[in-house]
């Protein structure tokens, strides 16, 4: 009876499981569900005749950056049935594996082994920097075309024949939020940044760099010991006591919008913040019932901006949200932007054959026109392209983004 | 007859031994070239080997001398950063070059042992203050000593996210250091193989040694241990120490398989299964005090969470279940409620697996079923 009992408790566990993952994903469910379809229709198709493309996708669908994961996901799917409505690549229908990295290097590792074992050389991923440049050395070994939407760490490209990126690097955007601080004529920053994350650190690193060179002096800096602290009262008391009205706190959504805007206000500081694209997806995560004034006079810099009148960014916002109810992050713009720089690299070698695709995205003279602007790619395989400055505005009641300013160069 | 009973044992094991090295060379070489064996079997196992080795060294601490320590991975990361330095000093020293040969398997020797030596130094360390504690104070202390060293090696110049996580410098690990890419995984997963079986006899002969009755004598009673004349912080210090060691050497075998360091996945969570957390949830399934229960465990868990996330049969199936496997975390908490609510001691408990006593063992079990049935009747027959 006993025992009767306890098989009856395990199996309302087990289908309170299945509830919960059915719930808590039914849009992505239907998502699935479509492409599931057409890949089911497709399968039988592409196996008899061999053809059509193959791209991989590795995105940390779990753990902490799981935001991000969706983002990729959705971005892929929707320029890749944009493309395949409009007859493929080549005429070729194209398929698309994603592999979830859970945010771990090593995890990373196994997506991007299992993907290639299963005979995918064309791979777009991953988002997270540290979680990217575990695979960059092994995509050079297995002759992969790794092409990352989002990894702005400056060294992801610079080592790796086979490895680019539609996203431009932490060089590039810790140095605008110094620019940006010569320019309001703040000449006392502080830097409040994570030393244990690969991210976070780098743009500390590249803004310290253009601080000098800008005239701004960091006098006062703070760090945390991970991304999973949720206590931030200590460092920006700190900036407080050092009298700084600018600081520079590149973190990621997930405690920029709970934790770190509400405590820096609480703790005394009026201030400037100015962060990262990780900041992008803040207003979903604020906690309600907080003081949303504190978001006022927080500054980003991010890929793109949503509102852009732009056609083409329009098109794609439209779609996206017609499939999606929410708006397209940056990541979700970038992963898009990565699917239509494969597609062209992919046309203009010829063939969906890895090397011919590399020696193509390696030309340095082909213009990618994207909803993240108009760019071609540097010698090592970084964008060169603009940044949009935006900020956060808030009545009390809600979080909004508006463009403050869009950055082509920086002089 | 005793002696020629352990004489009929290290034969038996010798043979089953040798019969899975040639079985394991013949698979080598069959499928040795092929993409499948290079791109899944050789990392798989590469993993699976730091897995069982932390899990099992984490059994020392928590199964046998039945101390919670919820910063082991602090070790790990201890073992796999000195390695991984080490290893790029011999090679800018000039030691080896193109990472072949005897010189190169001789730093690599060296790397793992001092990786381990260097991980049970700072596990005395920790261990001397630490062990004075006992239970829920002891798991705070050591969860804030994981952090402590995972933190201090963040923030060290030449080691933490700037120094090998990254880009040219992991490029570094993995163009000049011991970091291996998939072909050289093949060539040297001996050594993978090698270092997990060693680690894995020496601690078997650990638990059976004085010192291991000693230390378990401690965990079912520390008072009736000391006042039998067992200096109980003494042994409670060695067995951290040592548990440490193996931790190292995991650590440094980590270091090899991933050719990358982030001290991100030394945490005590995160969203892999690598973390001081699933250490002691591996153990705690396994069977505290069963080291076969972690190898077991270890292998369970990176089963489960491979299959999940990389198994191309998932694409096969119904979608509401693909759903559910979009949330692995739930499936190991369903895995582990499962487990604990039928057989709570863990999958083994305290069993060990031995060749020559399998079958006299089995039989053993079965007998006690048969009585212990044969009472509840008798209970029952009489009530």
């Amino acid at each position: 009876m006993k025992k009767f009992l306890s098989l009856l408790l395990v199996l309302a566990l087990s289908l309170s499981l299945v509830a919960c993952a059915g719930g808590s994903t039914a849009p992505a469910t239907e998502a699935t569900e479509a492409t599931e379809e057409a890949a089911a229709t497709e399968a039988p198709a592409a196996e008899a005749a061999t053809e059509g493309i193959t791209i991989g996708t590795i995105s940390p669908n779990t753990g902490s950056l799981a935001a991000y994961g969706t983002a990729v996901t959705t971005g892929v799917d929707l320029a890749i049935s944009e493309i395949n409505a409009a007859g493929g690549i080549l005429g070729q229908q194209v398929t698309i594996i994603n592999a979830d990295d859970q945010m771990d290097p090593t995890e990373t590792l196994n997506a991007f082994n299992s993907l290639v074992s299963q005979g995918v050389g064309l791979i777009i991923g991953s988002v997270a920097s540290s979680c990217t440049s575990a695979i960059t050395g092994a995509a050079n070994e297995e002759g992969v075309v790794l092409l990352t939407p989002a990894s702005t760490a400056d060294s992801i490209t610079t080592e790796d024949d086979y490895v680019f990126r539609a996203c431009y690097a932490d060089g590039f955007q810790g140095a605008i939020a110094a620019y940006y601080a010569s320019q309001a004529g703040y000449t006392d920053v502080g830097v409040v940044y994570c030393a244990a994350d690969t991210y976070s650190k780098g743009l500390y690193d590249s803004f310290k760099t253009a601080a000098a060179k800008y005239g701004v002096n960091v006098v006062a800096e703070e760090s945390t010991a991970s991304l999973d602290v949720q206590d931030y009262t200590n460092q920006f008391t700190a900036m407080v006591t050092a009298g700084v009205q600018f600081v520079y706190a590149p973190f990621y959504y997930d405690v920029i919008g709970p934790y770190i805007v509400t405590q820096a206000r609480a703790a005394g500081y009026t201030g400037i913040i100015m962060g990262a694209d990780g900041y992008d997806t803040t207003p979903e995560y604020v906690v309600e019932g907080a003081d949303l004034t504190a978001f006022n006079n927080v500054y980003w810099t991010n890929h793109y901006d949503p509102a852009d009148t732009d056609a083409k960014v329009q098109s794609f916002v439209q779609a996206y949200k017609a499939i999606n109810n929410f708006t397209p992050s940056a990541i979700a713009a970038l992963a898009y932007d990565s699917v239509y720089m494969l597609k062209q690299a992919i046309e203009a070698a010829g063939s969906a054959d890895a090397s011919a695709v590399r020696d193509a995205l390696a030309d340095t003279s082909a213009v990618y026109t994207g909803v993240t602007g108009t760019f071609s790619l540097d010698s090592v395989g970084t964008p060169a392209k603009g940044a949009a400055v935006l900020s956060f505005a808030s009545d009390g009641s809600s979080v909004t983004t508006k463009l403050v300013d869009v950055v082509k160069e920086l002089k | 007859m005793i002696k020629n009973r352990t004489a009929q044992g290290y034969l038996l094991n010798t043979l089953v031994i040798a019969a899975l090295i040639v079985g394991f060379a013949i698979l080598k070489n069959t499928f040795g070239k092929a993409g499948d064996f290079k791109l899944i079997f050789a990392p798989s196992i590469w993993q699976c080997c730091y897995l069982i080795i932390l899990a099992a060294s984490l059994n020392l601490t928590l199964g046998f001398l039945g101390q919670l320590s919820l910063g082991h991975c602090g070790f790990m990361a201890i073992g796999a950063y000195a390695a991984a330095l080490l290893s790029l000093a011999a090679e800018r020293a000039g030691i080896y070059e193109d990472k072949k040969g005897a010189a190169f398997i001789l730093v690599l020797t060296g790397c793992i042992l001092i990786a381990g030596i260097l991980a049970a130094i700072v596990g005395l360390l920790v261990g001397v203050p630490a062990l004075r504690l006992k239970g829920d104070y002891l798991a705070i202390i050591t969860l804030g000593f994981g952090m402590i060293i995972v933190n201090i090696i963040n923030n060290l110049p030449f080691a933490g996210q700037e120094g090998l996580a990254l880009g040219s410098a992991s490029s570094s690990l993995y163009k000049n250091g011991l970091g291996f890419g998939t072909t050289l995984k093949v060539t040297y997963i001996w050594v993978a193989i090698a270092v997990t079986l060693i680690s894995l006899a020496m601690m078997f002969m650990f638990v059976r040694s004085k010192y291991g009755r000693a230390i378990r004598a401690i965990r079912d009673d520390e008072i009736a241990a000391s006042a039998s004349g067992i200096n109980t912080s003494y042994y409670k210090v060695f067995t951290f120490a040592y548990s440490a060691f193996f931790a190292g050497v995991a650590g440094a075998l980590y270091a090899c398989a991933n050719a990358t360091l982030s001290t991100s996945s030394f945490a005590f969570a995160n969203g892999g299964i690598l973390n001081s957390t699933f250490v002691v949830v591996m153990v705690v399934l396994g069977g505290m005090g069963s080291l076969t229960g972690s190898v077991v465990a270890a292998l369970i868990m990176f089963f489960v969470n491979y299959q999940i996330k990389n198994g191309v049969w998932v694409r096969a199936l119904p979608v509401w279940l693909q759903n559910v496997f979009n949330f692995p975390m739930l499936v190991y908490a369903v895995i582990l409620i499962i487990v604990i609510m039928f057989r709570p001691k863990g999958i083994f408990g305290t069993y060990e697996l031995s060749l020559r006593n399998f079958i006299s063992d089995i039989k053993h079990s079965r007998q006690l079923q048969l009585e212990q049935k044969q009472a509840k009747e008798e209970v029952r027959s009489n009530g």
